[in-house]
């Protein structure tokens, strides 16, 4: 027991040591990755012994450059998810066969009563499962990186139609690595033992099924794939070959399809026809629309025209609104007079402006009279509007809103003080 | 049918209906209830449905082809062959200028600035342009680069080759027109037994 748990504890410590040697020399390790050979300038004797003692560098034969060691250069390629170099490789025969020898050194091991030799043949056995579980699962995630990709990792078409044709060859050698699993051979392998069933039938027949089931859709999605890059790749070539013809031959006229009994779909094509519609004002209901359509027009700018013929009516017509103005003014001005002159001789009783209006028996509307006085009052100067008093004599017009109605003024001259 | 009417009133008008164009109309032109609604309303104007083979855009074709309408349609052709080589030669620009060896496909995003950084960059690409913007159907006036390329994107789009979805912002979208064209130049190659392969490696490309 104790020599097991030495050579146990030997293989952990040169493990980590050797695990700790790639992270130490990553700059190196990875420089290699990149180009063909590892620079030595940056590593010391010592550091590239360890290295080839570890199997992470290899030195092909003597006179050629140290390189990274292909199961290093696979590890790289795995966590950068690099398609380019990704292998796909299930080695499902040698990994039967190992299972094979451990089940039956397993069984060996139970019969003679070793239960510590016994154990280790199943953590062994589980590994490999594991493993070959794990190979699947990767390749089946590095192919759809490179599907969902679009085999974006390379640029032409013709790499990408070579690439999915690859990948395709892959899932061909995977599937055909899951056939060689037979679960009846399995069934007859473990016979009774229920770890090994549950490990070996169970647990694998599930995990595989759906490994089987993923390459079977990545297998049709890659179909598609290649379908549609072959089809771009047509259309390019279908291109480039019209264009050189019709530059090589500039007279080219093909036959008048629309002549033909049987008109092509394809040419078939109907003049443009435009819906146009007009302001129509039969219907009343459309009345409301129009009228708001016009309102928002934006007002036509018309420059001055002199219209000849149409200046006296037009005069005749302005100069007699204006000569009533002026009449009306006159008016209002003579009743500012008259409460000057009133409030003169008794004190300032104010007069009502519509009791003047209907004393001196004056033509105008109340209202306009009305709208007059008080205009007047507003224009006057503001040091003559002190004079006089305006009192407006109104009233609310509902309850509702504040609108007042001016029914009088009174108008009376503030004497000075 | 009152759903319908903004996409009655575009199919009219003469434009493409693609999945790019107008995403919601294609989504509705797709159900075959809808196509035939709109065909009956259609009937009465001399119009039909019509889509491209792969039935990517959608299209008014006449129902009934009198004399009137193929007169039309010869005269459409001879149009259409005369910006055939120009809209050619645009695809195969684009698909230089921007490194790639597939065709524009619709749905993808074309920014002029980004082609005017090429042409800098690349005296051939830059003659190419030139040659193609002052083509009359494209009809460049100017000998700035910038002015070339706006006119030469006003002119595809005009034509429903592609559709800027900004006014303000210069970007585009190509359309499902693209595919029509395609078609066509398919359909003319087979119709005329033109020498064009489609599938062996382009040699024709190594003759240029």
């Amino acid at each position: 027991m104790s020599e097991v748990h030495t050579l146990e504890s030997r293989l952990l410590t040169t493990g980590t040591e050797r695990l700790a040697l790639l992270g130490k020399h990553a700059d190196a390790l990875m420089q290699g990755y990149t180009r063909d050979e590892v620079p030595l300038e940056a590593l010391t004797d010592a550091a590239l012994r360890k290295l080839l003692a570890a199997r992470i560098l290899w030195r092909p034969d003597e006179q050629s450059g140290v390189k990274l060691s292909p199961k290093v250069r696979d590890l790289i390629a795995e966590m950068l998810a690099d398609e380019t170099r990704r292998h796909v490789n299930a080695d499902v025969a040698e990994t039967l066969e190992l299972i094979r020898s451990l089940v039956q050194s397993y069984r060996e091991a139970r019969s003679r009563g070793e239960y510590w030799q016994q154990e280790q043949q199943l953590l062994r056995l589980r590994q490999e499962l594991d493993d070959l579980n794990g190979r699947f699962a990767d390749a089946i995630d590095s192919l759809w990186q490179r599907l969902n990709s679009d085999f974006g990792f390379v640029s032409r078409l013709n790499d990408k139609i070579r690439e999915n044709h690859r990948a395709q060859k892959q899932i061909e050698r995977l599937l055909d690595g899951l056939t060689l699993i037979d679960f009846d051979e399995l069934i007859a392998l473990v016979g009774s033992d229920g770890t090994l069933r549950k490990l070996l039938i169970s647990q694998l027949q599930q995990q595989l099924s759906q490994h089987y089931t993923s390459l079977r859709e990545v297998q049709r999605r890659l179909t598609e794939l290649m379908a549609r890059f072959r089809q771009q790749q047509s259309q390019s070539r279908l291109v480039a070959g019209m264009a050189a013809f019709l530059r090589e031959h500039p007279g080219f006229v093909p036959g008048n399809y629309a002549r033909r009994s049987e008109v092509p779909a394809l040419v078939n094509r109907a003049t443009p026809l435009i819906a146009a519609a007009a302001p129509a004002l039969d219907r009343h209901q459309d009345a409301a629309v129009l009228s708001e359509l016009i309102r928002q027009l934006p007002a036509p700018v018309h420059s001055p025209q002199a219209v000849e013929a149409a200046q006296p009516a037009e005069q005749q017509l302005e100069s007699h609104v204006a000569a009533r103005q002026q009449a009306l003014k006159q008016d209002v001005e003579r009743f500012y007079l008259t409460v000057v002159d009133e409030a003169d001789a008794a004190g300032a009783p104010g007069i009502s402006a519509l009791g003047y209006l209907h004393a001196r028996e004056l033509e105008w509307q109340d209202e306009i009279w009305l709208f007059q006085v008080i205009a007047e009052y507003q224009s006057l100067p503001r040091s003559e509007q002190r004079a006089f008093r305006l009192h407006q004599e109104e009233s609310q017009a509902s309850s509702y809103n504040h609108v007042r109605l001016i029914h009088d003024v009174t108008l009376t001259l503030a004497l000075s003080a | 049918m009152i759903e319908h009417g903004p996409l009655i009133e575009r199919l009219l008008a003469g434009d493409f209906i693609c999945a790019v164009s107008d995403e919601n109309a294609f989504r509705r032109l797709q159900d075959e209830q809808v196509r035939e609604q709109l065909d009956t309303y259609l009937r009465p104007l001399n119009r039909r449905l019509a889509a491209n083979p792969e039935n990517s855009v959608y299209f008014l074709a006449w129902r009934n082809l009198n004399d009137e309408a193929r007169e039309q349609l010869s005269q459409q052709l001879g149009e259409t062959l005369h910006s055939l080589l120009p809209l050619l030669e645009w695809l195969r620009l684009v698909q230089e200028a921007l490194g790639r060896d597939a065709l524009v496909a619709p749905g993808d995003v074309l920014k002029p600035a980004e082609f005017s950084a090429k042409c800098e960059d690349n005296q051939s690409l830059r003659e190419r342009l030139e040659r193609l913007a002052t083509d009359s159907f494209f009809g460049s006036q100017s000998e700035q680069l910038d002015a070339q390329l706006k006119q030469v994107f006003k002119r595809l789009k005009e034509h429903g080759y592609l559709l800027q979805p900004h006014a303000d912002r210069q970007v585009y979208l190509v359309t499902g027109k693209v595919d029509y064209l395609i078609d066509l130049v398919r359909f003319i190659r087979d119709e005329e037994n033109l020498p064009i392969d489609e599938e062996a490696p382009a040699t024709q490309e190594a003759l240029l």
